[in-house]
């Protein structure tokens, strides 16, 4: 055997393997999306304010199920000293719609405004591969913020319920799917306007400004058009409430009324009204975004 | 000519009023591929009418026999690109780009993981992986541009002005890089007004102007003159006398002959003369014109 090295230049390896395609593709913006909305892989000052929000939406489910195991026995319902999944949605719903605030242009901004589309356009993607990825990407983390405190609540709940743990998980399966049904409203609810803003915005900053003030405004707005009596049609500005159309529809899943102060409630709006806000507003966005970006990429 | 890659056939595109591009008929074969042109000339948007991002106005295209507007999915499987501007996320180390580039063409996580590793090392930018791209300077920019375009190995690579905003150092790492290419089996269609960049990575150029193509064809062929230089001590002129009887066009310019021959080999005849003549030889070889005369040619011709 030669005692004397010999260098092997490996050059170019070519792939052999297998492709994904679009389907991986698809994967790949949807992973991308999550970690960038949590600020994973990015420098720690990008994690703070996600992860500040993550914590303080879940952390309260693990206190409460803490604390109903040294009070005793205890169950999740409006009742109780905790409040149900109902009050907890509706705790959570600030913070979500506050993060929402801040992953909205985070997701859609930075690739446009950084050039990063002309990657996109090299690659087995379509523009609505791309959009549905991005918002998958939401939802699997807004899915995060809601379902799993509920999750937790629902679990640990079941676990210290003297009616035996299997018989409480599948007796109150209902509630679960209420969860879920809760978070998308509150997912389309808030996040459909997110989007939009951040398609048409240059910079997260101005975009998350603007979007709170869309949300926030528009309700104040709701609010002074229908206690106006001389407004013809004022009643009908009172869907313009769109911090409120989410809670609504929660309390109607819940089986709940909606909480006083309610504007399109008190204006004599059917909690279906505000569920059809939502979908016009998801439907609108999706042609106003998807027409946009099918100039860019 | 072996089968073409891309083709096009009465291609046309208009921003508006504006024509960008005008009855475009192509066929590029596979290699290294040069598209020049000035400013303006076309060539970004011919680029995206062959990923599918821009739709022809008129015509047809096809990229490795797919049509790019109506199968973008099976075209943009096989292609990679380095735009002219950047693409560059700021807030991401060049590791987690190049692995998610390589991703979003659908190689699995793991493999992605190494073909990142691979093509970073390959572009230079080993040592520089984990920084974040907002810390890149221009040149670190445009190889972390070319590694994003070539990780998931394409089978064809469009470079947009690959050279633009480099140091001299940077270019002449940047156009050695582009050669290899070649020799990794990456077909390469660079885009560049920089026409000295184009004669020395390309073997086959498309001239565009104003929308319209100039010439297309073998860089070989279109920059040898069919004329033989030759230069010799003494007085040339016994080897003009010598070549002329011969049957060859001679020129003489100062102390270079220049002549053509229409038939027979004129390297034979050059080699003849100067044993006859005895003439000492200071220099002999075919003379070449440069890209850019060829294209100024055309251009005052069009």
């Amino acid at each position: 055997m030669s005692d004397r090295g010999v260098v092997f230049d490996l050059g170019y390896v070519p792939h052999e393997g297998p492709r994904l395609g679009r389907l991986g593709a698809v994967r790949a913006v949807v992973k991308d999306g999550v970690r960038r909305v949590l600020g994973l892989r990015r420098k720690a000052r990008r994690k703070v304010i996600p992860w500040l929000l993550f914590t303080l939406a879940v952390v309260p489910a693990a206190v409460f199920v803490g604390l109903a195991f040294f009070v005793g026995n205890f169950s999740p319902e409006a009742g109780s000293p905790f409040g149900g999944h109902a009050d907890y949605i509706s705790l959570v719903g600030t913070l979500v719609m506050l993060f929402i605030a801040l992953a909205g242009p985070e997701l859609l901004i930075p690739d446009r405004e950084e050039g990063v589309l002309a990657v996109y356009s090299s690659r087995p993607l379509t523009v609505g591969d791309y959009l549905l990825a991005r918002s998958g990407a939401l939802a699997i983390v807004v899915a995060g913020f809601m379902i799993l405190p509920n999750l937790l609540m629902y679990v640990g709940f079941a676990a210290l319920d003297e009616a035996g743990f299997a018989s409480t998980l599948l007796g109150n399966w209902v509630d679960l799917v209420r969860v879920v049904g809760a978070t998308a409203v509150y997912l389309f609810g808030y996040g459909a306007p997110a989007l939009l803003v951040a398609t048409y915005a240059k910079r997260n900053g101005p975009a998350t400004g603007v979007y709170l003030a869309v949300i926030l405004g528009s309700t104040g707005l709701a609010d002074g058009l229908s206690q106006a009596a001389d407004i013809p049609g004022g009643r009908w500005g009172s869907l313009l409430a769109l911090l409120q159309h989410p809670e609504i529809v929660r309390a109607w899943i819940f089986g709940r009324t909606p909480d006083p102060g309610s504007i399109p409630t008190d204006a004599g709006f059917e909690p279906w009204a505000s569920l059809a806000v939502i979908a016009a507003v998801t439907v609108l966005t999706g042609f106003l975004v998807r027409r946009r970006y099918r100039r860019l990429m | 000519m072996t089968d073409p890659i891309i083709t096009t056939s009465g291609l046309g595109h208009a921003y508006g009023d504006i024509v960008a591009l005008h009855h475009v008929d192509l066929a590029i074969p596979p290699g290294r591929v040069g598209l020049v042109g000035a400013n303006g000339a076309g060539k970004t948007t011919l680029i995206k009418i062959l990923l599918g991002v821009l739709h022809p106005t008129v015509g047809a295209t096809s990229v490795f026999g797919a049509d790019p507007r109506t199968d973008p999915i099976t075209v943009r499987a096989r292609l990679g690109y380095m735009p002219e501007g950047s693409c560059l996320p700021i807030h991401q180390t060049a590791a987690d780009f190049i692995v998610y580039a390589a991703e979003l063409a659908g190689i699995p996580p793991r493999a992605a993981r190494q073909r990142a590793s691979d093509v970073l090392t390959l572009v230079g930018l080993h040592e520089e992986r984990f920084r974040y791209l907002g810390e890149f300077s221009t040149g670190m920019k445009q190889r972390a541009t070319l590694a994003q375009a070539i990780v998931h190995d394409p089978r064809l690579v469009f470079l947009d002005e690959p050279t633009a905003g480099l140091d001299p150092e940077g270019r002449d790492e940047m156009l050695d890089l582009i050669s290899r290419l070649g020799d990794f089996g990456i077909n390469v269609l660079v885009s560049s007004h920089v026409l000295p960049d184009i004669e020395r990575t390309c073997d086959w150029v498309v001239m565009l102007d104003g929308g319209r193509v100039l010439r297309t064809g073998p860089l070989e062929g279109l920059t040898d003159t069919g004329t033989v230089e030759i230069e010799v001590v003494d007085d040339p002129a016994p080897v003009v006398a010598a070549l002329t009887a011969r049957g060859a066009e001679v020129e003489l310019d100062h102390a270079t002959i220049l002549f053509t021959l229409r038939e027979g080999d004129a390297f034979i005849l050059a080699r003849d003369v100067l044993a006859d003549t005895g003439a000492g030889l200071r220099r002999l070889g075919p003379k070449t014109t440069s890209l850019e005369d060829i294209f100024l040619e055309e251009e005052s011709g069009a």
